[in-house]
């Protein structure tokens, strides 16, 4: 699998600019169009590491924080090779569980040079799942939880938990039994376990919960109308979504201030802040930029303002809001920046559409969208998207070449 | 060009050394680097730091929206501020072209709304050089003052409400800081204080007009409400200049949408303004200290509308252009007023005044109330927790004085 990436790089966590000259520091571009991240880790000296792209033993996973981009390798099993006409991406349940590693790029670690993925953190050897923030990171293994301060080299997590054995079914970090993991102290909140919660996601200050039923549960501020309820309440605890009950959602994400989720039969719903059209609905504050930069000079004139009276802008979202991404087919997959949304289709497609203001949305511009937009790069390149990661303010995306005849060797992508 | 950016660098410290940039560990590491590299970019001259301030305006303004706004720590204001300085000095250091120049007005004014005072107020001080750049050039092109008093102003036919009697708020001339204490605010009672504010430079050196206020602040960037009132929704706020604010919503008034600055401390935005009024005296019979005194500017076209309301705080309501039709309800009587359940809006009253829904509140038309037409030059005694509701009858500007 491939992975590019594109939008905020203020800290080299896409790629790294050649010279540094004065004033300037290692990433001070922003990335407008996906460019390809050599995520190939040579961090590992005593495994022979083949420098094939498809190299199918290692799975990836990308995590990110502002200012940080983090590759989570793993083993998978051993039982395809490179050459291997089927290529298809290893699902996670496949993969060797508790033998990952995390190589960090960005702030602090320095350029990405020769050690293409980053940096490897040693303490993460043996790690199931890694989730960064600015301030902290947060290892899980299988038989226990560790948050490490970032800002501070300790030689000990800042926090830790056990996690007992036999607690059932694995769970997606980062829910661990009985509750999750924040990413800020308290680290540990507990969860009711009657929610059954099998996926969560969280945002700057709310959280998205997904259960077995399929059910979604909303809580934390409801200030943007991010918790989907109809008001602008907050929710202490989790409450079920009324709105989408009886309709199984399979997956969730959750940006600054809104929140996504699809539905099993691949719709999907957005619901929030919609600022800078991330919630997929005509944005008011949008327009009125965009009407602001085609004035020329200074003060603009009113006369022209108010043409669009009749239309409907949304500022807020507080209930779901069914989002036509594309009109055959399903979404499968979702990520939300801070501000931005991006969505997989089934056909292999990705849409972005919110604050492209750091080329995030990946159209080669810093334009930001209120409309879903197919991002052309990867049907260009007839690279089929598997899967999206988005920073608060870039994206990553994982695709392998449509065409798996092809030998993978020259299937090897240069960096734009 | 080369003056503009003189002056500008002439305000900031003389080296990169002397510049502070000092944050409390809640402010990540990561952030400061940006700073830094911001400073450093200032003062070597060379970069992307335009790129770079803006990263610190979009950082913290991500902040600024976390949480609510009472609560946001100072620290991320601070580095609000600090964007919008980076952003300035980017901007001055390019050119001086008045869009530049008006960008750069507007940066400062951003700063000095939602970001908290930096360097000993230096936004304040680019806003001086800025405006000092603005009226160095011969009034051209897009000087929306030129000809104000040849702009016909929509002059409405003002329907001025007749007062009975009865209901009258009792009027007072001067009285002594005694016997207003004594008479109206320890039992409470509202009154109209006449005379108290005619030495105002806003009447007698230079009597408040849209022109001077064009001339004053009109390049400055202010908060509006846009919507018949604030219980509408499709009441909004955005973000004006005084010169946009008032070709939009005074010089032709849009039927369709009022636009009114309002509850907005334009005086501490605009320093020039605040030479031109004074505290009341009356307002330190309270407890609290001057500083705490929070002052706000209204000022909009005839039929805005505040709806029935109470505030925390003793109201000085100085009127200085333009009438008020003003009504107000004792907090005794405030079951009658039945004030919206939501926590967001329980200080205001559901009722619409001056044309109630009997049926829905019908306690309402027997609730007690005193009312007045309030005039340039008199001051409104609005007692702590007093039910008011306020309609402008034509151009208006009010300066509320809220005291503890």
């Amino acid at each position: 699998m491939n992975w590019f990436g594109f939008g905020f790089n203020g800290f080299g966590q896409i790629r790294a600019n050649e010279k540094l000259t004065d004033g300037e520091s290692a990433g001070d571009a922003n990335v407008t169009y996906p460019i390809s991240i050599d995520i190939v880790c040579r961090n590992l000296e005593e495994e022979p590491v083949q420098i094939c792209q498809h190299n199918s033993n290692v799975d990836t996973q990308i995590r990110t924080s502002w200012s940080r981009r983090a590759a989570l390798h793993s083993n998978r099993l051993p039982s395809r090779d490179c050459n291997s006409a089927s290529l298809q991406p290893a699902q996670p349940e496949t993969a060797v569980k508790g033998d990952g590693r995390l190589c960090l790029a960005g702030f602090g670690v320095g350029t990405p040079s020769q050690r293409g993925c980053g940096c490897c953190v040693e303490e993460s050897r043996g790690c199931q799942d890694a989730h960064i923030s600015e301030g902290y990171l947060a290892l899980s293994f299988t038989d226990r939880v560790e948050c490490w301060n970032s800002e501070r080299n300790e030689k000990k997590p800042g926090w830790s938990m056990v996690i007992p054995d036999n607690t059932g079914p694995s769970l997606a970090f980062p829910l661990v039994p009985g509750g999750y993991i924040a990413s800020n102290p308290p680290f540990y909140r507990p969860l009711s376990p009657q929610l059954l919660a099998v996926s969560l996601a969280l945002g700057t200050e709310h959280a998205v919960l997904l259960t077995a039923s399929g059910d979604i549960y909303t809580w934390g501020s409801g200030s943007h109308g991010q918790l989907g309820h109809g008001d602008l309440s907050p929710q202490e605890e989790p409450r079920a979504m009324e709105a989408l009950m009886g309709m199984p959602m399979s997956t969730v994400a959750a940006g600054g201030w809104h929140s996504v989720c699809t539905s099993a039969g691949g719709d999907l719903y957005v619901w929030g802040w919609n600022e800078s059209g991330q919630v997929g609905l005509p944005s008011q504050a949008l327009r009125g930029e965009q009407q602001k930069s085609q004035d020329t000079g200074g003060a603009s004139t009113c006369e022209d303002q108010e043409e669009s009276n009749d239309e409907v802008f949304i500022s807020i979202q507080a209930f779901p809001a069914l989002v036509d991404v594309t009109k055959s087919c399903e979404v499968s997959k979702i990520s939300c920046g801070s501000r931005h949304t991006a969505a997989v289709t089934s056909t292999g497609d990705l849409y972005t559409w919110g604050w492209g203001e750091y080329g995030q949305l990946g159209q080669g511009t810093v334009n930001s969208s209120d409309e879903p937009r197919r991002v052309e790069f990867f049907k260009d390149q007839g690279l089929r998207v598997v899967d999206v990661v988005c920073g608060p303010w870039n994206t990553f995306v994982s695709a392998i070449k449509e065409d798996p005849s092809l030998h993978p060797d020259t299937n090897i992508l240069n960096p734009l | 060009m080369a003056e503009l950016w003189s002056a500008i660098s002439a305000a900031l410290p003389v080296t990169e050394a002397e510049f502070p940039l000092d944050f409390s560990e809640k402010v990540e590491s990561s952030v400061v680097d940006v700073l830094k590299r911001c400073r450093q970019q200032l003062y070597t001259g060379s970069g992307r730091w335009r790129q770079n301030a803006q990263i610190i305006l979009d950082f913290s303004w991500e902040k600024l929206n976390t949480g609510t706004w009472r609560d946001v720590d100072k620290e991320w204001r601070c580095l609000y501020s600090y964007g919008c300085l980076f952003k300035v000095a980017a901007l001055c250091r390019d050119d001086a072209s008045p869009a530049t120049v008006q960008e750069a007005i507007r940066t400062c004014d951003l700063g000095l709304l939602m970001g908290a005072a930096i360097m000993d107020n230096i936004l304040q001080t680019f806003v001086r050089i800025l405006q000092n750049e603005i009226r160095k050039r011969p009034s051209n092109e897009e000087n929306p003052s030129e000809g104000v008093s040849a702009k016909k102003m929509k002059v409405d036919c003002v329907s001025v409400p007749v007062v009975k009697q009865a209901l009258a708020v009792p009027r007072i001339h001067c009285p002594s800081l005694e016997s207003f204490k004594k008479d109206y605010l320890d039992p409470q009672k509202p009154v109209i204080l006449e005379g108290i504010i005619d030495h105002w430079p806003a009447f007698k050196n230079h009597p408040w007009s849209i022109e001077y206020l064009q001339t004053v602040a009109g390049c400055r960037t202010v908060p509006v409400e846009v919507g018949s009132r604030y219980t509408d929704e499709q009441w909004s706020q955005t973000l004006l200049t005084v010169n946009e604010f008032i070709d939009r919503y005074i010089v032709v008034k849009d039927a369709s949408s009022l636009g009114y600055l309002a509850q907005h401390q334009l005086f501490d935005q605009v320093p020039e303004l605040k030479d031109d009024i004074r505290i009341p005296d009356y307002c330190c019979l309270g407890e609290g200290e001057e500083d705490d005194i929070t002052i706000n500017a209204w000022f909009g076209p005839g039929g805005t509308v505040s709806p029935l309301h109470q505030d925390p705080q003793q109201n000085f309501l100085a009127q200085v252009v333009g009438r008020k039709y003003m009504r107000l309800y004792s907090p005794e009587d405030t079951e009658k007023l039945y004030p919206h359940q939501l926590q967001l809006l329980h200080n205001t009253s559901q009722v619409e005044v001056e044309s109630p829904d009997v049926v829905r509140f019908p306690e309402f038309v027997k609730a007690p109330y005193l009312e007045c037409v309030l005039q340039p030059g008199e001051v409104l005694f609005i007692p702590v927790k007093h039910w008011h509701y306020v309609r402008s009858l034509e151009l208006s500007f009010s300066v509320s004085f809220w005291w503890s």
